[in-house]
């Protein structure tokens, strides 16, 4: 069982007055009322789930965050602040919450949210047959993990509809951060009367009902989808956009011409190599974003079975070097797992953490000949770097290859294979270091932290400490925010004195955004935010 | 006769090919459930198998999907748990049909066009600048190809739209990139084929009896000639028709060509299943209608079954 406390979201806000700077017809006094409040953003593909009990994946989160709230959404900065509910109570042993639907929270049909439409959601999403992938994110309420599981009955799960608009939630436990959890969209109430008639209601825009800023409007498959302004949305005041349109281009040189034909607005991921070209642009923007790209070692597979030979192989790469010449797009050399982002009482848990190690190649050649005699090697076990099938993960590797080979006198092999092959190959154990990537769900230490615990399936090196492992259990159950991330800190420098893994970089992303728009949220592990953007140029 | 037998023949080989496909698709490493985002525990992996039947042996699920095959029930997408493949290909076909169709045409009216010019000039100035031509589509892919056209028609000359669907305009681009390597192919097979029937005795013979070259090369040598050509047509059509990975994601058109290739690196299996299906069918169909063709465009060829 998980638990997470709560993270703030920081988000940066941009909001430049540069009305004129983009060329073309320029509206002059600052007036946006004969603009059209469209934009056009890029989905990059088809978003494959627009349920929100079965949606896993950014692409559909990113529109179902705009046309749903939940009994929480998230304000400007990215702090979570009641959406759907107008009150919440919280009983004294914290573990009962009781929240109040606002009265005038509406359905894009007109017909009011009721708390009702709330518990069939949630029930359906722990249902065993919906076969929601995200259940688990609901296992704190009271008896949801065991109905999930097939092992209990769906009258103990702790979620209950008093009344039409009173909702009370039992939780096994207080939870810390359960405002943060319940913006995520498995959270999302459904309109239970269209749910019951068409067991596929999110499959076409017809037949589509929300309750959020936008309502769905034109969904063309593989094509695009257009979402437009709710007028039933109780806050709608402060939605200025009439409609957002999201293509589906997934190739980066087509979607960076459309950007510059000004057929798209925003894009994201802007290609490696315009970056150079457009990195002083006005338009260009990099925010962290909270992941991070690593190799994993294998303890149990010659030569990481040695605690010096994997920190020489950590301490050899040249992470500057490799993110400003190869990678490019701002991505931040990492010296410890969990990326900037998660702010905490003290400052950003990042920086209050600091770095593990540092490179040095002496060192790292001194420990690499330490390591082997501790083992009795006259020479070094053939290394081979696994990755998975990449353009990019190809340069990383090469570059990794050659500093290896110049920096620690090693030569390594390259070898590389399929995605969903890769998984199962890791999984199975059989590599030496292998390539991933992890980006937290929630901007939280814990969502990083928990990659590498003994019984996680992520966890594909081997690698078991129970002092992590006990740590991270604490980190959990601790009610104060100071010590719980002081146990997190801790759990964290035990995972880097071992070293299962060689952190590479903390990923960004990069965007590229049209002068005319302003107001556009970016929050550190999700799409942007449109509710509050606002055209001021044409 | 001849018909019906045919007919239960293209039967067995789609079911051949299903067969087939279904047991390499499990075959191949790989969960349909798997990603890099692990978290999913046992139980609930196990309610979502259920769901897609995958919880059962092999010889089941495939029985069970023959079940479904035989009501032309495709089943549901693992991918997109909303969609059914039946709806996917029904929402995709159209466009990569349409893009097909018109680079088929455009490959037809130039290809045959430039082979003919080719061959009628034969080792003159005219029959090189066609060769040439014809070199240049083959040897340029279309990944290149493609971004080229974008580069000048949509961005530096803004003559349309870079990419995405829905106006006609917007299909153009796409239709010449899709068009180029087959231009090129019936191009050259045109002219080969043109200048071997255009020195056969029969056309020297037509021709000393003093026919008007026109009539000469339309009805005595371009008919003749036009034979090899329409088989390769078959197959060409049905490439072409039923999607192209590349072309359709440098201009993020909405077809089902990305589904043949995006179903195996996602383990979609109801979708590989599908798509393999769907272009079988068709492929096997066209060959069949342009058999019956052959009939019409050479009267020398009878349908008859095996020696009658």
């Amino acid at each position: 069982m998980k638990k997470w406390v709560k993270g703030v979201v920081p988000a940066v806000v941009i909001g430049s007055v540069l009305a004129g700077c983009s060329g073309g017809d320029d509206s002059g006094g600052g007036s946006t009322e004969n603009i059209d409040q469209e934009i056009v953003v890029n989905a990059m593909s088809e978003p494959p789930d627009l349920n929100p009990a079965l949606a896993t994946d950014t692409t559909s989160g990113w529109i179902l965050d705009h046309v749903f709230e939940g009994l929480y959404t998230k304000d400007e900065e990215g702090n979570p602040v009641l959406g759907a509910a107008s009150e919440v109570e919280q009983s004294e042993d914290g573990t009962t919450y009781t929240f109040t639907i606002r009265e005038d929270a509406t359905w894009s049909d007109g017909t009011p949210v009721t708390a009702q439409d709330f518990e069939y959601a949630w029930k359906n999403v722990l249902n065993p047959d919906t076969g929601s992938s995200f259940a688990f994110y609901m296992y704190y309420i009271k008896g949801a993990e065991a109905y999930n599981k097939g092992e209990g009955s769906v009258e103990d799960v702790g979620v209950t509809a008093e009344d039409d608009r009173t909702f009370v939630v039992e939780l096994d436990a207080p939870l810390g951060y359960f405002d943060e959890l319940l913006t995520m969209w498995t959270f999302y109430p459904v309109k239970q009367e269209t749910a019951k008639e068409n067991a596929n209601w999110a499959g076409e825009a017809d037949t589509y009902v929300s309750n959020g800023p936008f309502t769905l409007e034109t969904w063309s498959h593989d094509s695009e989808v257009i979402i437009e302004k709710n007028e039933e949305y109780w806050d709608q005041e402060v939605v200025t956009l009439d409609k957002i349109t999201y293509e589906m281009v997934n190739d980066a040189t087509t979607y960076y011409q459309m950007f510059k034909t000004d057929e798209l607005d925003l894009i994201q991921t802007v290609p490696t190599d315009v970056i150079d070209q457009e990195r002083d642009s006005e338009e260009y923007m990099e925010t962290p974003y909270f992941g991070t790209y690593m190799y994993m070692y294998n303890v149990e597979e010659e030569p990481f079975t040695n605690e010096k030979v994997r920190r020489a192989f950590t301490m050899a790469v040249d992470r500057e070097l490799l993110t400003e010449n190869v990678t490019k797009a701002g991505e931040t050399p990492a010296y410890a797992f969990v990326p900037e982002g998660a702010e905490t009482p003290s400052g950003d848990f990042r920086e209050t953490g600091g770095d593990y190690f540092e490179e040095n190649n002496d060192e790292a050649k001194a420990l690499l000949e330490e390591g082997m005699e501790e083992e009795g090697w006259d020479e070094l076990p053939e290394v081979e770097l696994l990755y998975n099938t990449s353009e990019n993960h190809k340069k990383v590797a090469e570059t990794v290859q050659e500093m290896y080979s110049q920096n620690l006198g090693v030569d390594i092999k390259l070898s590389n294979q399929e995605w969903n092959t890769y998984l199962d190959t890791t999984k199975q154990g059989n590599f030496q270091m292998a390539r991933m990537g992890w980006i937290g769900v929630l901007v939280d230490p814990v969502v990083i932290l928990d990659y590498y615990l003994g019984d996680s399936p992520n966890n594909r090196t081997n690698w078991v400490n129970e002092e992590y492992d006990q740590l991270i259990a604490d980190a959990k159950v601790e009610q104060d925010p100071e010590a719980r991330y002081e146990l997190l800190h801790e759990a964290e420098s035990v995972l880097m004195e071992d070293l299962p893994f060689n952190p590479i970089y903390h990923y960004t992303n990069t965007y590229m955004t049209s002068q005319d728009f302003e107001n556009i949220v970016y929050p550190v592990n999700r799409y942007p935010y449109l509710k509050w953007a606002e055209k001021t140029a044409e | 006769m001849y018909i019906v037998k045919r007919l239960l023949t293209m039967l067995v080989t789609i079911w051949v090919i299903a067969s087939l496909t279904f047991l390499i698709m499990k075959i191949i490493p790989g969960d349909p459930f798997a990603s890099d985002a692990d978290v999913l525990p046992e139980e609930v992996l196990e309610n979502v198998r259920a769901k897609y039947n995958l919880d059962e042996p092999i010889p089941v699920q495939y029985l069970m999907y023959m079940r479904d095959l035989a009501t032309f029930d495709l089943g549901i997408s693992i991918q997109s748990e909303t969609r059914d493949v039946n709806g996917i290909i029904a929402d995709g076909a159209p466009a990569s049909a349409l893009l097909g169709t018109q680079a088929l045409v455009i490959a037809l009216v130039f290809g045959l066009l430039l082979g003919i010019i080719a061959a009628l000039n034969h080792n003159k100035f005219l029959d090189y600048l066609s060769m040439f031509i014809a070199i240049i589509g083959i040897s340029i892919p279309s990944f290149i190809l493609a971004p080229l056209l974008i580069k000048y028609f949509a961005v530096d000359w803004g003559l349309l739209p870079v990419a995405s669907w829905g106006t006609w305009e917007h299909s153009i681009l796409p239709s010449f990139a899709l068009a180029a390597t087959p231009l090129a192919v019936i191009a050259r097979f045109m002219r080969s084929s043109m200048l071997e029937v255009m020195n056969q005795n029969y056309i020297k013979t037509a021709d000393a009896k003093g026919l008007p070259v026109t009539k000469l090369v339309i009805s005595h040598g371009i008919r003749n000639a036009i034979l090899p050509v329409v088989s390769f047509i078959g197959p060409l059509f049905v490439f072409l028709i039923t999607g192209t990975f590349v072309i359709e994601k440098i201009f993020a058109i909405p077809g089902i060509g990305r589904y043949f290739v995006d179903s195996i690196f996602n383990r979609d299996y109801p979708v590989i299943m599908g798509t393999t299906i769907f272009f079988s069918s068709i492929l096997v169909v066209t060959l069949f209608l342009i058999d019956l063709s052959y009939r019409f465009i050479d009267p020398r060829i009878k349908l008859t079954s095996g020696g009658e």
